[in-house]
């Protein structure tokens, strides 16, 4: 696991057919310790996603730097798992095959890389649905395989884009609990991307509010582990946590 | 009406058992308004042949052995030159698909060259290299090319970007991201493309064959015209027909199920 630290970071789009620009965010400097869980919430629009292209780097920045492990960021890496809204699996491939696609650029020979597959689809429960292709599955099914693939491949920092965004509320909640459970057990660092305030308290040992393409405010959320939802929507700490980000992203 | 349904399931159940008379069935009355047309008498035998009439003539020609070597020819002619095509075809899709500075270069180059229909080069390429097989495999190479290409690049560009940044994130080097990623990703429309291809090339490769041929299914049919054989022209089409049917149901149409179907890419 590895620390991420970005420091005085901008992104400025440039609209050449306008000939106007766009500040997307302006100045942020966060200091993510390895094995911390933080959480970035804002209302749509506020540079979230922006944030998590750069470390992943698929998009450079315009000013500042990101490092990881102290060593800057040079485009994308496998020290940096993404886990994808939209999944984002390969249809060609198997679910097998998908969650061992990391190791097979490892250059790890098949039967080992099976193996390890196999290890983090258990880790889910879908080591039934090893043969089957991605369109088979359901919405849920289909991120778990998605947590996995990043997992499977022993990132340094995983970084998930609203990734439960798209799958229904209970199956949500379930996702939910699972990642909790299996950052416990790994402690990998990460940056979890969304708009859903209670998701963001429920997962993260920080939670930090972005308006407008600056932090408004950081959270530390000290919520006793392991978390479930049964007890936590009863928690006063929780509610009292979840009603202060939530106003706070309100104000955004 | 208990009868009919008797029937109709009967029907119902052989024909799942022998696909083939779901294929054949709809000829029937096609087959049968011709015969009865021929048989009607209107127009003379020599003019208007009946269905009995292009058998017997498919029997003796493939007694002289001239049709099958005929079809021979046409065949590996068109295998020769959809090769050189997809051989071409591919590469330079990916190409234009992935580059933005190639696709800025060829594009404008690729719809010109599209639009010039393959016959329309005949009259130069004739000049060039004469009639004969040269001048032929270049009219296929060029058919099969263009559908090839633009499907190749359609293909490239419907690839969602997640996936490649995925391929990335999760390690792969720019050649992996090409054949894990940009290949597959790009098949169904590739496969596509082939289709049009090789249609376009067959209907290319008969035309050619009228007009410079000396051996193939299009000379023979153009040479029938010359002997007022109407009988070998009606053939010479069904052989078309059906030749074209059998590689597309069993050759292309299971390629495409067993990819693009399969991974949920291409819709049913």
């Amino acid at each position: 696991m590895k620390s991420l630290s970005l420091k005085s970071l901008s992104k400025t789009y440039f609209d050449l057919y306008a000939g106007s620009q766009h500040t997307a965010l302006h100045d942020i400097s966060l200091d993510v310790p390895a094995g911390e869980f933080v959480s970035i919430v804002g209302p749509s629009g506020c540079g979230k996603s922006t944030i998590l292209n750069m470390v992943a780097g698929f998009i450079p920045q315009s000013s500042g730097e990101i490092l990881v492990g102290g060593e800057p960021v040079k485009g994308p890496g496998a020290d940096r798992g993404v886990v994808f809204q939209s999944f984002a699996l390969f249809p060609w491939k198997t679910v097998l095959e998908n969650v061992g696609f990391g190791p097979k650029m490892r250059g790890i020979a098949k039967a080992e890389r099976d193996a390890i597959a196999r290890e983090y689809l258990d880790l889910v429960g879908l080591a039934h649905a090893a043969d089957r292709y991605p369109n088979e599955l359901s919405g849920g099914m289909q991120q778990r395989v998605g947590v996995v693939r990043a997992l499977a491949n022993k990132p340094d920092i995983l970084l998930m884009d609203e990734p439960f965004a798209s799958v229904d509320a209970q199956t949500r909640m379930t996702l939910q609990e699972e990642l909790t459970r299996i950052w416990e057990e790994r402690r990998p660092t990460v940056i979890f991307i969304t708009h859903d305030v209670p998701e963001a308290v429920f997962l993260a040992n920080r939670v930090v509010v972005l308006s407008k393409g600056h932090i408004l405010e950081q959270v530390e959320i000290p919520l006793a582990r392991p978390r479930v939802w049964d007890q936590l929507v009863e928690d006063d700490d929780f509610k009292e946590l979840s009603n202060k980000v939530l106003a706070l992203v309100r104000a955004a | 009406m208990n009868a009919a349904l008797v029937l109709w399931s009967w029907w119902v159940r052989t024909s799942a058992k022998w696909p083939v008379l779901q294929t054949l069935a709809p000829f029937v009355p096609v087959v049968a308004l011709w015969w009865g047309v021929a048989a009607w008498g209107p127009f003379p035998p020599a003019f208007f042949p009946s269905p009995m009439d292009v058998v017997r003539a498919f029997g003796a020609l493939v007694y002289k052995g001239i049709l099958p070597e005929y079809l021979g020819d046409s065949v590996a002619r068109l295998a020769a030159g959809a090769a050189v095509g997809i051989a071409l075809g591919i590469p330079l899709g990916l190409l234009i698909g992935l580059s933005r500075r190639a696709y800025t270069a060829l594009w404008p180059i690729l719809l010109f060259f599209q639009a010039i229909g393959d016959i329309a080069w005949l009259p130069i390429l004739i000049i060039w290299f004469g009639f004969g097989m040269t001048t032929m495999t270049i009219i296929i190479v060029y058919t099969v090319l263009f559908p090839v290409v633009l499907n190749t690049v359609l293909g490239v560009r419907s690839v969602r970007i997640e996936l490649y940044r995925a391929a990335q994130s999760l390690g792969a080097t720019p050649s992996r991201v090409l054949t894990e990623v940009v290949i597959p990703g790009a098949l169904p429309n590739i496969i596509t493309g082939l289709r049009n291809g090789l249609g376009y090339g067959w209907r290319a490769l008969i035309a050619a064959e009228m007009i410079v041929g000396t051996s193939g299914i299009g000379f023979m049919m153009f040479d029938a015209r010359r002997a007022g054989s109407v009988v070998e022209i009606v053939l010479g089409m069904i052989v078309l027909g059906i030749l074209w049917y059998i590689v597309d149901a069993w050759v292309l149409a299971p390629i495409e199920r067993a990819t693009g179907r399969r991974w949920g890419l291409v819709t049913q």
